[in-house]
């Protein structure tokens, strides 16, 4: 049975928790940043950062509204990266059946920029980043060292609202109906984020555009993911070519 | 099923344990650049507390070879159950971060540099300051004719760096100086 990440966006105050003990756990640098009016920071996920909490601000009437969406890797079911980054080279990205987790692995420092940027193309939620220079990639890999050692993902542990939650995927999808079903009452349009297809579920209180252009897969495609990777790639390539 | 942060870990860490590398779906050596044994693994670990607010929350610090490699929130203490903010969560880069201030530093006034002091030309600096300050502006008695030796023209921030002692003798020097105006920095 694999494990899930329940994202209770209703609970989430944006204190950055988990954000922080990400970098922290994975010791990566600081990024140099300036003040551009939000306070998301950084303003999107690099090499730097496997998770953002993204900062969306609405005023309804007169009323503002805050969504936040702490962002990451959403260890899809049928991964799409694993599907192009397999027309490059098998095994560059890999899936953890005893967790569901999925992992870039050291195959991808021969990937072109090119083909980097075809494999950040195929994510339906924009997550993959590489370092530039190493091309050491920079994407959630759901702790699969802690976990391993039966430990919380460091987010997960850090997290003090109980937006963030991770266990057995069964548990997490029961939990999801469960606060679903209280959220309701008061905000009708919650919902649950691509529930069936990923590993990482979203509560969403609001329509998920308010949170983030990506908080749900934009056009998914299934089962053959495979094969339409490989055909778009081939006739993307002939393009290029010609 | 629920259970608790500490539980989980006890459920899956027995479960865990039992597993082969083999069953845990590939070869570890194909992922092994991206995806580490836990580095955390054999280490020491030191409860310490977070010295940024009074929630006072429980941090395991884990010592390998007497360097700090890691810190993370105590699932055990019952305060926090392993949360951190962001601000405890970034403990770890605390001790070691390069972009840490190490010397004071002094911007004069409609300067738009920073130079660096030593110590004591900048507690000279303060000292003078303050002691102008309230020299010139202490306000004796209100408009009832009321002695309330009072300055309003400074304000201090409190640190939750400071201990109990030092909170309470920072506190006696500046009711003593007459200020009134004083906050803390875990509330910004």
């Amino acid at each position: 049975m694999s494990k899930a990440f329940l994202i209770d966006t209703t609970r989430c105050t944006a204190c950055r928790g988990c954000q922080l003990a990400c970098k922290e756990w994975y010791e990566l640098p600081a990024n140099k940043t300036k003040q551009v009016g939000t306070h998301q920071n950084p303003p999107d996920l690099n090499a730097n950062n496997y998770k953002l909490v993204r900062f969306n601000e609405h005023l309804d009437g007169e009323t503002i509204t805050w969504n936040f969406f702490p962002d990451q890797c959403r260890h899809c079911i049928e991964p799409p990266c694993q599907g192009a980054a397999d027309t490059v080279e098998e095994g560059a990205v890999i899936k953890d059946e005893a967790t569901g987790a999925v992992i870039f692995t050291d195959k991808m420092a021969q990937f072109s920029t090119e083909d980097l940027d075809y494999v950040r193309e195929s994510c339906p939620y924009d997550i993959p980043r590489w370092d530039a220079k190493t091309k050491r990639p920079a994407k959630c890999v759901m702790c699969i060292d802690r976990v391993r050692e039966g430990m919380l993902p460091a987010c997960v542990l850090a997290c003090p609202t109980g937006t963030m939650n991770f266990g057995e995927r069964s548990e997490m999808l029961a939990l999801a109906k469960e606060r679903l079903a209280k959220v309701k009452k008061d905000h009708p349009n919650a919902m649950l984020a691509d529930q069936e297809d990923v590993s990482v579920i979203y509560l969403l209180a609001e329509a998920p555009e308010r949170y983030h252009t990506k908080a749900v897969a934009q056009a998914p495609a299934r089962n053959t993911r495979k094969q339409l990777f490989a055909s778009v790639r081939s006739s993307l390539t002939s393009v290029s070519k010609s | 099923m629920s259970y608790t942060r500490r539980g989980f870990l006890k459920l899956t860490g027995a479960g865990v344990a039992c597993l082969s590398l083999s069953q845990l779906g590939f070869d570890l050596t194909e992922a092994r650049a991206y995806a580490t044994s836990l580095k955390t693994k054999g280490a020491k670990e030191v409860i310490t507390i977070c010295p940024f607010c009074s929630v006072s929350c429980h941090i395991i610090a884990h010592v390998r070879d007497g360097k700090l490699i890691s810190t993370e929130g105590d699932p055990d203490f019952p305060i926090n159950e392993g949360a951190l903010c962001a601000k405890g969560a970034a403990l770890l880069s605390m001790s070691r971060n390069e972009h840490r201030i190490k010397k004071p530093l002094y911007r004069a006034p409609y300067s738009e540099k920073w130079e660096e002091k030593d110590w004591d030309w900048v507690l000279s600096k303060i000292a003078r300051r303050v002691k102008d300050t309230r020299d010139k502006e202490l306000i004796e008695k209100n408009d009832k004719g009321q002695t309330v030796n009072r300055l309003d023209s400074m304000f201090l921030l409190g640190t939750s760096h400071a201990s109990n002692e030092e909170c309470a003798l920072i506190h006696q020097a500046m009711r003593g100086l007459g200020v009134v105006h004083m906050d803390h920095q875990a509330r910004i």
